[in-house]
């Protein structure tokens, strides 16, 4: 723009609008008067007006109207059935500030999944996208039951969106529109979405937006916390960005406010400070203040008020809004909302231990108020010394106590007092329903809850489950359910009806356990899963001292109110515990609980307590067989060498069989270690063995399964795993197994059939995509193999081997020779560290065609004696090896056949 | 990112900070508005059919009682926050057309909307936001004034005598404005 026009613009401004008044015949004369001879003023000012002119309806109307169909288009952007990519959009499930939610189908892997279609103005930063796609990635590859799975982020039409677990269910805020949770369910929620911010907090992610929008109740009770990190979007960098100041908008942040609900606000979020793990935990305080009173903490007109409130003001107390909270709790919620953060809970965890305490604590009260106050009054009387049994109880205590929960305010004061009156006596109850009468084949215990006020004896309540679900194996034709299909429960709260439904299963053992100092009580209750009705319950109290006779009561207990029929063979196997020593017996739970860990420190630990157990019972036959389980784990879990800890393991196993060979555990552990040294005769003999004296352990049958796998007898490897998935059907490794299984049988409909299984099971289990990924190899696919099994890696984190490997092998065979390269260099490196085999790197080898290679590092493993070789039998990766007289001889020396 | 941070965010408060010539102030208000107003905008058109006239004062009236304490808000600072919600205005107006631009651009598969099917007129051109986004921004530099007062009149469709009282200066400086601004940007689009 020439200067002479900058410095002249308010002259040009005033004699354009004064000639634009004048009549086009009065103009010309006027501009000769104002421009004085000044010819760039005059021709400026003749160009605006000529401009002024044409101009016509220009701006006249407001901007608006320019864009009026983007604005409505935003609201309900796609409609039903729209097809984008491969999802199906079915219907709009709601529209905020953060964008919409459709629910679609997923038309490739036939699922219903949420899609949510970020706002536009998200989209113009890519880098800030980039950033909150990684991490809600992150935060959802915790795989943690309480924080929603992502499956895909992407773009659609230049917009972005995220494809999520599709979760039915209310909103908290929706839970609330009605009226206050109760105290119990606000808990449970509570508890749930503590567990997942500490989750996500470990992983050093921050939800920023805690509210009860974003945190959904499934009808099962499970909770599920949304919408994580999104919020970061939306934050605004506080300072000067200059002129464009609207460009902020979009900017980079690291630090800045929250644009949205300010009443979830924490104080510093108000302040546009940097916020960290604690600001969710304001956040969380808000939400459970809202769950307990129904009222939000900090209300206000407008949002100038809200914030002025988070700052300065203190929110109603609870205990004025919601007299049935229990101080405890309200000092929780208080700790949570204190403003300035380094008065606040510093961590989730602690907070977490603080609420299931609490919860732990409702929930007994709630017990004692269910079976102390029908006995109220002649307590003192009816204590029995034995402390075990048996006061007859009437019916309608037990339909008060199955009516279910109700709240008083007993206070936490008197809980000790009523805790010893309750648990002088126990009761037991029978009632008359057509129910009891008829014969229960099929069981599932709970882990029992641990209620107690100490959470370090977790492996009391773990191990008696455990020990009552081994015994109550026992019984012929009653189907148990494994520890691995009850534990999934673990910590939930969900209904008889949905596990007798999940598990396949007629009843359900619910059991609490309490130690206080030297005393043991428990509660058992036997519930019906069709009617849930109480079909029996038992309230047991003992000194530590006994817990071995008291196992074997509460077997025997059971087993009885399943009104089976048992043998005097059978009755000795259901009351068999194995030793007579409780501390050993205790030292066994301990041990078995680090053991099902299955990581290095928990196997290093579960070996001290197996050793403790021996040292207590020396006869102990099940503490050697849990030592040699455990050496076989090191291996397997903690990257120990085969050759060091395999004969540890022989020989604590041969002592086990040689203090009880009737012991199913024990044929079970000795047939995998011959089937981990390759002693195939041997390892057949043992598994039959332990599976003649108890059928009803997967573990057994999974580890028999992978036998027959490698001897290529595909047919009983198949037969094996589906009994296996018979006793554990809610688990996904199982279910992959079969899927396995039936793909190397090459009945790929079956196969597809078992991964939508592990689908539902676990909606982001790389397995699945390992699954996918074996199918294309088998029909040689290997373009989309390779996509499959990338999925995989992603999803794994890098962290599996085999994925790595396979996903090495694609990419060798389609050309792909720099990308096999890189991952043989990852393998390499952990290689070095024991964390993959030389089986991993023989496979891509194989799939460069390098075979030299490939068979060097095949026989690194065979020296090693590396537990996984046998697998090369069946591995498609390795079908190109098989004509060569290398692999015969390899495969020879193994004692596998050709 | 070691500038000092604003001790509040507290709306009337960076409004009257604004107003004192503290330019960040303004930066941290924007966002705010501009959201509420996305929101108002969003909800007004949820409820009003495709095709009614739309009342961007309206929508801005409702961002301004939604964010600012009525009770101790002075005149002034509703002026000043008419000024910021006009150019949070001008920023979400041009976002949408960029948005639509894009999709233009690229997409076939884009329901043309009822909205859009009524909205076109037969032979009227529409205006270019995005073109017209620019050339504001050069005529800011040269009169910042007039770039308020087109965001006042056309981005917040505000009429002569409101902008007039947003920028407290009179009825005839801003129809001067106003109508030099409309010759200049409709001259700058020609280009």
């Amino acid at each position: 723009m020439p200067t002479i026009i900058r410095e002249k613009w308010s002259e040009i401004k005033e004699i354009f609008y004064a000639a634009s008044q004048l009549e086009p015949a009065e103009r010309a004369p006027f501009l000769d008067e104002s421009c004085k001879g000044d010819d760039a003023l005059r021709r400026e000012v003749e160009s605006l007006l000529s401009s002024s002119r044409a101009a016509g309806n220009f701006m006249q109307d407001p901007a608006i109207g320019e864009v009026a169909d983007s604005i409505s288009d935003e609201i309900g952007k796609f409609h039903a059935n729209k097809i984008l990519h491969h999802y199906k959009i079915l219907k709009l499930l709601g529209a905020g500030g953060m964008g919409e939610v459709y629910l679609a189908e997923d038309m490739r892997l036939e699922r219903k999944v949420a899609i949510k279609i970020l706002p536009a103005r998200f989209a113009q930063d890519p880098e800030r996208m980039r950033r909150f796609v990684q991490e809600a990635k992150a935060v959802s590859a915790l795989n943690h039951p309480n924080i929603l799975t992502i499956y895909e982020t992407g773009e659609i039409e230049e917009t972005n969106y995220i494809a999520s677990e599709y979760v039915e269910g209310e909103t908290v805020s929706e839970r609330l529109l009605d009226e206050p949770m109760n105290l119990k369910a606000a808990l449970d929620v509570a508890a749930q979405m503590a567990s997942a911010l500490q989750a996500a907090h470990g992983a050093g992610i921050i939800h920023r937006d805690v509210k009860p929008d974003n945190v959904m109740i499934r009808p099962d009770g499970v909770v599920k916390l949304l919408d994580f990190g999104i919020a970061k979007l939306t934050e605004v960098r506080s300072g000067s960005i200059g002129s464009e100041a609207a460009t902020a908008i979009a900017a980079h942040t690291q630090t800045g406010m929250i644009i949205g609900t300010a009443n979830y606000m924490s104080p510093e979020q108000a302040r546009g400070k940097e916020v960290d793990a604690r600001t969710d935990i304001f956040s969380f305080g808000l939400t459970l203040y809202e769950m307990l009173s129904g009222k939000r903490a900090f209300e206000g007109e407008n949002a100038m008020d809200v914030i002025g409130a988070i700052l300065q003001k203190e929110p109603i107390q609870l205990r004025h809004l919601a007299p049935i909270v229990p101080q405890e709790i309200e000092r929780i919620v208080n700790k949570a909302l204190r403003k300035d953060r380094e008065e606040r809970y510093q961590t989730a965890k602690d907070l977490l231990v603080d609420l299931r305490n609490a919860r732990q604590d409702v929930e007994f009260q709630d017990k004692l108020e269910r079976t102390a106050a029908p006995l109220q009054g002649h307590s003192d009387t009816q204590i029995d010394d034995s402390g075990t049994r048996n006061i007859p109880k009437t019916a309608s205590n037990a339909e008060s106590a199955a009516a279910g929960i109700k709240h008083r305010n007993l206070g936490f004061a008197a809980l000790g007092v009523l805790l010893l009156a309750a648990i002088g006596f126990g009761y037991w109850f029978l009632f008359d329903h057509s129910s009891n009468s008829k014969q229960i084949d099929s069981i599932a215990v709970m882990p029992f809850v641990n209620e107690g006020d100490d959470a370090n004896v977790e492996y009391l309540s773990d191990g008696m489950t455990e020990t009552l679900i081994s015994s109550l194996s026992q019984i012929p034709k009653l189907n148990v359910k494994s520890r691995a299909s009850v534990f999934r429960y673990k910590g939930k709260e969900t209904d008889a009806a949905t596990i007798g439904k999940q598990l396949n299963v007629q009843a359900i053992v619910y059991g609490t356990v309490i130690q206080r100092g030297q005393e043991l009580a428990l509660h058992i209750e036997l519930v019906d899963a069709e009617t849930e009705n109480a079909l029996w319950s038992s309230d047991y109290k003992q000194p530590m001292a006994n817990l071995v006779s008291l196992q074997s009561e509460i077997a025997r207990d059971v087993s009885q109110k399943l009104k089976i029929k048992l043998s005097g063979a059978d009755e000795k196997n259901v009351e068999k515990n194995y030793t007579e020593n409780a501390e050993a017996y205790q030292f066994y739970l301990r041990g078995r609980y680090f053991w099902n860990k299955r990581n290095e420190d928990g196997i290093k630990k579960a070996i001290e307590e197996f050793q403790q157990a021996i040292e207590h019972d020396p006869n102990y036959a099940l503490g050697y067989v849990g030592l040699a389980d455990s050496y076989i784990f090191m291996v397997e879990f903690a990257d120990a060498a085969a050759s060091e800890m395999v004969p540890k393991a022989r020989t604590a196993i041969d002592r086990a069989l040689k203090l009880d060979d009737s012991l199913s555990e024990a044929h079970a552990s000795s047939a995998l270690i011959y089937r981990n040294q390759w002693h195939w005769a041997e390892a057949e003999q043992e598994f039959k063995r332990a599976v003649s004296i108890n059928s009803n352990n997967p573990t057994e049958h999974i580890w028999f399964s992978v036998y027959f796998r490698n001897k290529r007898q595909f047919d009983d490897a198949l037969s094996e795993i589906k009994r296996a998935q018979e006793l554990d059907p809610l688990s996904p490794v199982v279910g992959a197994n079969v899927a396995y299984a039936y793909v190397l049988k090459n009945d790929l409909i079956s196969a597809v059939e078992q991964s939508k299984k592990i689908i539902e099971l676990d909606p982001s289990s790389p397995l699945i995509y390992e699954l996918l990924g074996i199918a294309y190899l088998k029909q040689k696919n290997y373009q989309q193999a390779t996509v499959e099994f990338e999925k995989a890696v992603e999803l794994s984190k890098r962290t599996d081997s085999r994925y790595l490997s396979s996903l090495g092998y694609c990419y060798g065979v389609t050309g792909r020779r720099a990308d096999s390269l890189a991952i043989l260099k990852e393998l390499n490196e952990k290689y070095a560290s024991n964390k993959a085999n030389g089986q991993n790197l023989a496979a891509v080898y194989a799939g460069l065609g390098d075979k030299e290679q490939a068979f060097i590092w095949l026989e690194r493993d065979f020296d090693r004696r590396s537990f996984g070789l046998p697998e090369i039998t069946w591995r498609f990766a390795f079908d190109n090896l098989r004509a060569d007289p290398r692999y015969t001889d390899l495969v020879g020396r193994m004692g596998l056949p050709q | 990112m070691n500038r000092a941070e604003p001790e509040t965010s507290n709306i009337t408060e960076m409004l009257r900070e604004w107003s004192d010539g503290k330019r960040e102030a303004l930066d941290s208000l924007l966002p705010l508005v501009y959201d509420e107003l996305h929101r108002q905008a969003a909800r007004y058109l949820r409820k009003e059919r495709p095709g009614h006239t739309l009342q961007t004062t309206a929508l801005i009236h409702e961002a301004y009682l939604k964010l600012i304490d009525r009770r101790d808000v002075n005149w002034e600072s509703r002026m000043h926050f008419f000024a910021v919600a006009a150019q949070a205005m001008r920023q979400i107006l041009v976002d949408y057309a960029k948005a639509k631009h894009r999709i233009k651009r690229g997409g076939d598969n884009i329901r043309l909307s009822l909205a859009e099917t009524m909205s076109v007129v037969e032979g009227e051109k529409g205006v270019d936001l995005i073109a017209l986004d620019e050339a504001l921004n050069k005529l800011d530099r040269l009169d910042a004034q007039q770039a308020r007062v087109v965001e006042l009149k056309y981005f917040s469709g505000l009429s002569l005598e409101e902008t007039a009282e947003a920028l407290h200066v009179s009825r005839a400086t801003v129809g001067r404005d106003w109508e030099a601004a409309r010759a200049w940007l409709h001259r700058e689009l020609s280009k």
